[in-house]
């Protein structure tokens, strides 16, 4: 029977065949298939580390990734120093050197790579107990060779250097500066500078602080029985002891008011990336992130059919691809809409993004691309279930970010439910066309048409590190004449003559400030004494503790702190005859040091004139207020190390003035300062300068 | 006695090969149009794979049209006669899938991945760009926009990326592998309409593709979709007047063919019933499509071109172009073999001993086009700051030197196979690979089993087959040198 019926439709199949075919009908789906997905199966080991077990065995392959559980760390001056430990981590172990372990990885055809924050091995199943052999060598007992560190150190700068030219990682710098501006490590980019100041030692700690086994979790999944995947776990990992890890808490991005054109230069260059972005109030796991996800798809995460694609590509032919994203995080999170667009187009392109982005909080979406959109997303869900990876990082997730046990089970239902007043509340609750950054990478040619956009018309420019870029404009004032003004200025009087012969009577200052700051427990007091002649000694104190002192009696000086008492080099004290004195500035014109003029930038609103001189060890940066001749700021830096005074408040001691506020600024700290005292021609001690 | 232990395990490893090799199971036929179709069904995971290989690239591109073959992958997005313009991807999308494409210098590859009750719905559309997609002025002047876009984001405006343009144009005088697929934007702003109807015409016809289709499929259920929209596809000339009858007045219909319009039902389009309609329409199926391929032998380079090119880039770089063997030559499995012990992983001979040892490139890399004529090898470093370009170039040739002087060790040989089994057996991990990989072996190889002896080709080269195709094709004195160099110095 079974047979004839199978007959029967091989025939009608045939007859099928030569009947007439109307091809304008669209076929319609069957019956949409029931998606199962895989249990992983979870268990943890006694040494804290959490084991996710995806079995798979549809291709002979493991992968094993070792997932460390702290989050990312505050870099600062050194920032790059996690990316390098990362990398070293794969440089020699006690038992291989690092051409040994190259050679015996490539010999079984495996891939073991390190990061920051992690360790992963891929292998065919057949190599898989020398692949384990290799993996846990590397993350038990690497050696960070001297040179090897130096080599990674080289390459890494000439990776900064390449960077420079790339128009994405240009923008997604500044994008980084415009959400995380300060004291989060989403923010903070690797120069030429962080990356001297890393040293071998900096790495030893941070693979100490952070490769533990505390919070961390093993990553299973491939061609393994759940038997021996227990088997290894324990034998090759269950020994491993650590402290626990690290758990930073990040203050949420920065929310800009207004929208602000951020521009970096890239002279020449065919198109513009346009990057625009904003921070978003909400942390992975939030159960607002599905909603999220469907508003992103449906304004540019999603496909062809998605608005961005449809009005920038298919429309307008502005681009190639213009793509939104929710990059939703633990530690910080953001929106962003990006694309290269031609030179030309750039502001008719940021017009646009701005419009679609306004569009979709003011209307509902249609039924048409809610309906399109969640197709599409179950879509990629039952495609991603093909890697086998995916169904482990469900188990990861809902681990981590605390969902529900059966949040993925249930993904396609709540997707399924998701309503056009739901994406519409979102909108309003997460995007914003009038509070964004704009960045863009480009032709400086086109910054005038770009002015419309930032709210206070001033265009924020930033480098291809995301540093600011400090606008110089020409200025024929010469150097002789400013310091004369500042000489005047500062002492009431009408001509350098008088200024010189009020400030010649200066024999010598003594000066108290209070520095405060939030990152140290107590205020610091500054004691400073200089004289006229170049000695000049400066403590700094916290109640009866001498933090720091550095003192020079005209021949000879040192400085001295916990660490013990360094001699000033011969360099610092060749430098302390060409820069000295109350008033260094009266002795510019006198001793041979250089200094010239570089322009005039704006701080703060104020133009300022910037007077460069070099003393031999550092260059020193001053600003000099084009109207009142104020010195309002000086930088100083010396092997890339910068240190930044900003001087305000200034009030009249015996006919001079002096700030009385002073700002500071260096190694990622920063102190305010409150001068108490001011002695002029004070007693004092010629022992206080010894 | 530590070789010994070496050649053991090595053998061992051999050994367990063809057990971890998983076999993939496939069927293949030809419909009568000459449509080659593959199927491969598995049901691990809920989803199928549609796609369809043409055998059209860059190559088949006449020297004054270049960058047609990617231009039409763009313009075959736009829709068909009974899928309106932009409704493409976005019935694709609806239906839970994703689809994309791509362009080489010798094939066009379409694929869509859709849940498996959607099967259909992918071979309907599908059959829809074979038959009649709209190639029309609207479609053109966008798509040319668009693409002008892509040439700018990936060529332009990245660094070293104009390398391969420059380098195809010098290593190629005569073949069309003297230009890359994104071809010339002067080009394609330079051809009509009827340029862009005749590339349609000639080289999407049933005859010059394969379709692959692979993942949750009922096989007889799916030959039977096929040929429902396949099958009705014209053979021979017989689907121009297809598309003719779609487009053509009625007058110039009959004047083409000497037959009205009228007597052709579209719908059933291979059974007219008027005499004089059959007739015409035999002569049509009669009339075989011949695809226009370069038939030009490139001579070998002469002698040693070193070109200086500057860009937007800061670290300065030197790329060696080499004439290379075609990927069906008994010779090419050597070289990518080669490649292999030059460039690929850590251990190999220039990552060690330029980038790690000698510290005077960041990277280093090696490669072979993977084409259907004789093609192009590329030996390739990005120097580090402040390196002498005379010592990296000369740090590179000590390296093709050594390789052609010294025989390869036997474990270094067994790693590279050790690795390219790697890489063999994760291919296959999905069933968009699959797809790919089966159409791949019939349309370069001929033989779509080889998807299943992928490994053995390897297995065969010996130390000497390396050394010889070491010298017989990295010729210093036949070869172009390119230098790039900053722009400008800030």
């Amino acid at each position: 029977m079974k047979k004839l019926l199978f007959l029967c439709l091989a025939i009608c199949a045939n007859l099928n065949l030569f009947a007439q075919l109307d091809r304008s009908i669209r076929p319609t789906g069957g019956v949409a298939p029931i998606i199962n997905i895989k249990e992983s199966d979870v268990f943890t080991l006694s040494n804290g580390i959490t084991v996710i077990l995806s079995e798979n065995h549809k291709i002979p392959r493991i992968s094993i990734n070792l997932v460390l559980g702290s989050n990312p760390i505050l870099e600062g001056t050194k920032t790059g120093l996690s990316s390098i430990a990362g990398e070293l981590l794969m440089s020699g172990t006690v038992n291989r050197t690092k051409d040994q372990l190259d050679q015996e990885i490539d010999f079984i055809g495996a891939n073991i790579n390190t990061s920051s924050q992690n360790v992963s091995l891929q292998c065919l199943t057949k190599h898989v107990v020398k692949g384990l052999d290799l993996m846990t060598d590397v993350l038990f007992h690497p050696t960070f060779p001297e040179d090897e560190f130096i080599r990674l150190k080289k390459r890494s700068e000439s990776s900064i250097i390449s960077s420079k030219s790339n128009p994405g990682s240009m923008a997604s710098n500044a994008e980084a500066r415009a959400n995380f501006p300060s004291g989060h490590p989403y923010g903070e980019i690797e120069t030429e500078s962080t990356l001297k100041n890393i040293t071998l030692n900096d790495v030893k700690d941070y693979y100490k602080n952070i490769f533990t086994p505390k919070g961390s979790y093993l990553v299973i999944i491939g061609d393994v029985t759940k038997e021996q995947a227990k088997l290894w776990a324990d034998n090759y990992f269950g020994a491993w002891q650590g402290n626990d890890k690290i758990t930073s808490i990040y203050e949420d991005a920065y929310f800009h008011k207004g929208n602000r054109v951020i521009f970096v230069s890239k002279p020449g260059a065919p198109q513009s990336v346009i990057n625009v972005n904003f921070p978003l109030k909400i942390k992975s796991g939030d159960k607002n992130q599905l909603l999220l996800s469907t508003l992103n798809g449906i304004l540019g995460g999603g496909g062809f059919g998605a608005r961005m694609t449809q009005n920038l590509r298919e429309k307008r032919a502005y681009t190639y691809g213009c793509y939104s994203r929710a990059n939703v995080t633990e530690d910080g999170s953001y929106f962003s809409i990006s694309g290269n667009f031609r030179t030309e187009v750039t502001d008719s392109a940021i017009a646009q993004i701005l419009i679609e982005l306004d569009r979709i909080q003011q209307t509902e979406v249609t039924d048409d691309e809610l309906v399109s959109i969640k197709a599409l997303m179950a879509g990629n869900f039952a495609r991603s279930l093909e890697r086998p990876m995916t169904v482990a990082q469900f188990a990861l997730n809902i681990i981590k970010y605390n969902l529900p046990k059966d949040y993925y089970q249930t993904y396609l239902k709540r997707l399924d439910a998701i309503t056009k007043e739901e994406i519409l509340a979102t909108a309003k609750g997460y995007l914003t066309a009038t509070n964004s950054n704009i960045v863009v990478v480009g032709n400086p040619d086109i910054l005038d048409k770009l002015k419309k956009f930032d709210s206070d018309g001033t265009i924020e420019k930033l480098d291809a590190l995301g540093q600011e870029v400090k606008e110089l404009n020409k200025t024929t004032i010469s150097k002789e004449t400013i310091l004369e003004k500042y000489l005047m200025n500062i002492t009431g009087t009408e001509n350098i003559k008088k200024a010189l012969k009020k400030l010649n009577k200066v024999k010598g200052l003594k000066r108290e400030t209070e520095l405060i700051s939030t990152q140290i427990p107590a205020p610091i007091l500054q004691t400073e004494y200089i004289d006229s002649k170049g000695k000049e000694t400066m403590l700094l104190t916290m109640g009866a503790n001498i933090l720091q002192k550095s003192a020079y009696n005209g021949v000879t000086g040192y400085e001295e702190d916990q660490r013990g008492k360094t001699p000033l080099s011969s360099e610092a004290l060749i430098a302390k005859k060409k820069v000295y004195g109350v008033f260094p500035e009266v002795n510019f014109f006198s001793n041979d040091l250089t200094f010239e003029v570089l322009g005039i930038e704006s701080i703060n609103g104020l133009d300022a004139y910037l007077v460069k001189y070099n003393d031999g060890i550092k260059n020193t940066y001053d600003y000099f207020d084009s109207k009142t001749f104020h010195k309002i700021r000086s930088v100083s830096s010396e092997n890339g190390r910068e240190q930044t005074f900003n001087y305000s408040n200034f009030k009249n001691v015996n006919g001079i003035l002096f700030p009385q506020t002073i700002s500071i600024e260096m190694d990622g700290m920063s102190l305010i300062g409150t001068v108490k005292t001011i002695d002029i021609n004070p007693k004092i001690e010629t022992s206080i300068f010894e | 006695m530590k070789k010994h232990i070496v050649a053991i395990s090595a053998l061992l490893s051999i050994g367990s090969l063809w057990s971890q090799q998983k076999q993939i199971d496939y069927l293949e036929y030809d419909l009568s149009n000459g449509l080659h179709v593959i199927l491969h069904e598995e049901h691990t995971v809920p989803i199928v794979a549609v796609s369809i290989m043409y055998h059209v690239g860059s190559k088949n591109e006449k020297a004054d049209r270049t960058g047609f073959a990617h231009f039409f992958e763009h313009l075959l997005f736009e829709g068909s006669t009974n899928i309106k313009r932009g409704e493409y991807a976005q019935i694709v999308e609806k239906n839970g899938g994703t689809l994309n494409a791509n362009t080489s210098q010798d094939r066009t590859y379409y694929y869509q991945i859709l849940p498996s009750n959607q099967v259909e719905l992918g071979i309907w559309l599908e059959s829809e760009r074979l038959l009649h997609a709209r190639v029309d002025k609207v479609g053109i002047e966008t798509q040319r926009q668009v693409v002008k876009e892509e040439k700018r984001q990936s060529v332009d405006n990245q660094p070293y990326a104009t390398f391969l343009a420059n380098m195809s144009s010098r290593v190629f005088k005569k073949h069309p592998y003297g230009w890359v697929p994104i071809g010339s934007m002067e080009h394609l702003d330079a051809a009509q309409e009827e340029d862009y109807v005749n590339f349609y015409r000639t080289f999407y016809v049933p005859s010059n593709a394969v379709l692959s289709i692979a993942g949750d499929i009922n096989v007889v259920e799916t030959k039977k979709m096929i040929e429902k929209y396949f099958g009705s596809i014209p053979k021979g000339q017989a689907i121009n007047m297809y598309r003719d009858i779609e487009n053509l007045s009625d007058d110039a219909f009959k004047n083409k063919y000497g037959v009205e319009k009228l007597k052709f039902s579209l719908n059933n389009f291979l059974k007219p019933v008027d005499s004089n309609a059959k007739k015409v329409l035999q002569k049509q199926l009669a009339t075989l499509t011949t695809i226009p391929k370069p038939t030009v032998i490139e001579e070998p380079i002469k002698g040693q071109i070193v070109d200086t090119i500057y860009d937007n880039i800061q670290l300065p770089g030197i790329f060696m172009g080499y004439r290379f063997p075609e990927q069906n030559h008994k010779d090419y499995p050597v070289v990518e073999v080669l490649n292999s012990i030059l460039s690929e992983g850590t251990s190999s001979r220039m990552i060690k001993s330029i980038v790690e040892k000698k510290q005077l490139a960041v990277e280093a890399f090696s490669f072979a086009m993977n084409s259907e004529d004789p093609g192009l090898g590329i030996v390739a470093t990005i120097a580090g700051e402040n390196t002498d370009l005379k010592t990296l170039q000369s740090a590179m040739d000590e390296e093709i030197t050594r390789i052609q002087k010294e025989l390869v060790s036997k474990e270094e040989l067994q790693k590279v196979i050790n690795q390219y089994e790697n890489t063999i057996v994760s291919a296959n991990s999905g069933v968009a690979g699959i797809a790919e990989n089966l159409a791949n072996n019939y349309m370069y190889r001929k033989n779509t089993s080889l998807i299943n002896k992928q490994l053995s080709s390897y297995l065969t080269i010996t130390p000497e087959d390396i050394q010889r195709v070491a010298k017989k094709y990295l010729t210093q004195d036949s070869r172009v040198i390119l230098i790039y160099l900053p722009k400008s110095s800030n």
